[in-house]
């Protein structure tokens, strides 16, 4: 037995220091795709440039560029990278659904819902430039809360609906409900209003104001902090709910944490970049495969920096570097998350109801 | 000798469910008593509510009325996590998360042990690794659950529920889906348990033959009556005949074993030693013949010859020789109706 604990000691330390490097190594390309991200955009800038109008500020059109627009938007990318992953990764191991995520279960649609309601219903209160101070904070509350209603409702049917795609279909068809109601307020609304809904609607990484920045970045920082404190629950969720019970889980004070932290995390993206696709369902399955756990301990800090990644990486590609014109990102990141997706619901098969 | 230890009993326990005002009671009131280190295997037909009272024992469904006190303290008075640490359970729902160790597995045993993070102490560890070596898991600590067999996912669920490390273990039926082998093993496994750690372990089953020849106790359920006792006692009390009142099934009182009341078709005389005239009775007794010298239709004569068998069939009529149990048992079929 001696022996084989000294083997299993140093296997563990093995595969201790394997993370460590592979944590380092995801570290780096955060950097690297960050500093990447900053040097493309629509207009070419040489890289030699941007590094000058960083350090000396001499040509202030530049230093707007830079100061204004890159270095905002590549932040944005990693904030809503890292939360769309996140609140993907916590809806995976809460509903025990390998293709549970923000955006195919509807709770992105549940955000839009909400920012319907204050553009389109109460933004003639607020004259349209108020948008700006609290309104961020408004727009903010409002996603969460259309998220997390969306989220409980998604609980609900998947208590009573085992079938992961059952579930599935289910949230296109709540998606695909909430869309006729915003379209019917749109239909009724005014035209300043309807203007301002449909710029939201396209709504990318670039447009964000330092404010909305400011706002996005702290909601963000909450949801993190209520998933890193939930690390030890949703280990136990992997087991469902008759075993989380049993080895002492308050399972609904459980879900109370995750789907508050989930419903801040994806509902502040969307009421700031709008509905941004499958980098929430995708980048978890990436951390798994490539760090073969379900501990969330190791699952959290992958998905942030795989997510982080993988967000600023569509981001780049929707700049097409070389080019001056941009793609809509949400295209980027669904032909980068759906292979993803596929190969899930391909190798599922072999055990239904396994993830 | 020291004090039997009570570690679970129910007085007057209804079980059921209640959704509003209605209210669906399973069973007549049970009540029974579990001591420290016993073995218990619970027995009874399918849907009659095993499951639900296993349920109710650890807590994830309400009782209708009546008492549970584990350790002294009726389970009402337990927090959520004094609960945790005082009964461990395995349902049947199998658990399959991909990418999930069996470490990792049993680590979540330590869950009521650990703080807010869930940070495992050395001594955790050592209670992790004193669990997989207990269940025989060493060789599959970095494996898959995923990847496991149905006898070692069980066994490394087992491992789970040691790591929690409670004075009382509720299994809902352990050994179905597994082969006949690791069936035996894993019932020995829970006896070890039972015997060596002083745990104990009530589980369910459908296997009879084990849970006679392993458990210290059955509780057998019936629909309207509830009995407590050694196997033996309730052999030969008679309870499990109650078990197969209204199917073909039949307990043997003589041996523990069961037989299908075949259609009746006349007595026969054998005649031969040992194991072989064990055997042939058991396939005559299946072609639909009991052994007795009364109105007795023929004789069946098992003879040892050099390299085996042979079986000679005589009655007023003929005399036939056979070479099989198969060959004997096949001619009977189709020469006497």
């Amino acid at each position: 037995m001696k022996t084989d604990e000294i083997i299993t000691n140093s296997r563990q330390k093995w595969q201790i220091r394997d993370k460590t490097l592979i944590f380092t190594g995801l570290l780096f390309l955060v950097i690297i795709l960050f500093t990447l991200d900053i040097f493309f955009g629509s207009v070419s800038i040489k890289p030699s440039e941007v590094i000058h109008a960083i350090f000396n500020s001499s040509d202030k059109a530049l230093e707007t560029i830079i100061f204004k627009f890159r270095i905002p938007k590549a932040l944005t990318a990693l904030i809503v990278g890292i939360a769309l992953s996140l609140s993907g990764l916590q809806m995976q191991t809460v509903f025990r659904n390998p293709m549970a995520g923000p955006y195919v279960l509807g709770i992105s649609s549940g955000a839009s819902l909400g920012v319907a309601f204050v553009i389109l219903g109460f933004s003639s209160q607020i004259s349209p430039g108020s948008i700006q101070g609290l309104g961020n904070w408004a727009l903010a509350a409002a996603s969460w809360l259309g998220a997390g209603a969306v989220m409980i409702l998604i609980m609900f049917i998947s208590v009573r609906v085992r079938d992961i795609m059952t579930v599935l279909i289910l949230g296109i068809m709540l998606s695909s409900g909430i869309s006729a109601i915003v379209s019917i307020m749109q239909y009724f609304t005014n035209e300043t209003m309807l203007k301002a809904y449909v710029i939201w609607t396209m709504g990318s990484l670039g447009n964000l104001t330092y404010q909305q920045l400011q706002v996005l970045l702290i909601s963000v920082c909450a949801g993190v902090i209520l998933n890193v404190i939930s690390v030890k629950m949703l280990n136990a969720l992997l087991l469902g709910e008759n075993y989380a019970t049993s080895i002492g889980l308050n399972v609904r004070f459980a879900r109370l944490i995750i789907f508050a932290g989930t419903s801040i995390l994806a509902g502040s993206v969307t009421a700031f970049c709008g509905p941004i696709g499958f980098i929430g369902i995708a980048v978890p399955h990436i951390a798994r495969i490539i760090f073969r756990t379900s501990d969330h301990k190791t699952l959290i800090p992958a998905t942030i920096f795989i997510g982080g990644s993988v967000m600023l990486l569509s981001d780049i590609i929707s700049q097409l570097p070389g080019s001056d014109s941009v793609l809509p990102v949400n295209s980027v990141t669904s032909l980068v998350g759906i292979p993803v997706v596929i190969w899930v619901i391909l190798r599922n098969r072999k055990y239904s109801g396994a993830f | 000798m020291e004090e039997k230890r009570e570690i679970l009993s129910f007085e007057s326990l209804l079980i059921g469910y209640a959704s509003g005002k209605n209210r669906k009671i399973l069973l007549p009131p049970l009540n029974a008593i579990a001591y420290k280190g016993e073995l218990i295997a619970m027995i009874g037909q399918n849907g009659i509510g095993k499951s639900t009272l296993l349920r109710t024992l650890t807590g994830l469904q309400d009782p209708l009325g009546g008492t549970i006190i584990i350790n002294g303290n009726p389970i009402s008075s337990y927090s959520r996590i004094d609960f945790a640490l005082s009964i461990g359970y395995i349902s049947t729902e199998p658990v399959r998360v991909s990418n999930m160790k069996v470490y990792d597995l049993v680590t979540l045993g330590r869950f009521p042990h650990t703080g807010w993070l869930g940070k495992l102490k050395g001594e955790d560890h050592d209670i992790i690794m004193d669990a997989i070596e207990k269940t025989g898991m060493q060789l599959f600590l970095k494996s898959y659950i995923t990847e496991l067999s149905d006898g070692e996912r069980q066994r490394a669920m087992i491992a789970r529920v040691l790591a929690q490390d409670t004075d009382l273990l509720v299994m809902d039926e352990p050994t179905a889906f597994l082969d006949i082998k690791s069936k035996y093993e894993i019932i020995h496994l829970l006896h070890d348990l039972s015997k060596k750690r002083g745990k104990t372990i009530i589980f369910s089953t459908h296997d009879l033959n084990i849970a006679v020849s392993e458990s210290d106790k059955i509780w057998l359920i019936l629909k309207d009556s509830f009995e407590e006792g050694a196997p033996e006692d309730l052999i030969i009390g008679g309870a499990f005949d109650q078990l197969f009142k209204d199917s073909l099934v039949r307990f043997n009182q003589a041996d523990g074993s069961f037989t299908f009341r075949n259609e009746f078709k006349g007595n026969i005389t054998i005649s031969g030693e040992g194991i072989s005239r064990l055997w042939t009775e058991k396939a005559l007794n299946r072609a639909g013949y009991s052994v007795s010298s009364e109105n007795a239709v023929m004789d069946i004569e098992v003879i040892k010859v050099p390299d085996g068998n042979k079986w000679i069939l005589k009655n007023n009529q003929m005399i036939e020789e056979f070479s099989s149990v198969y060959d004997l048992v096949s001619w009977l079929s189709v020469n006497m109706i």
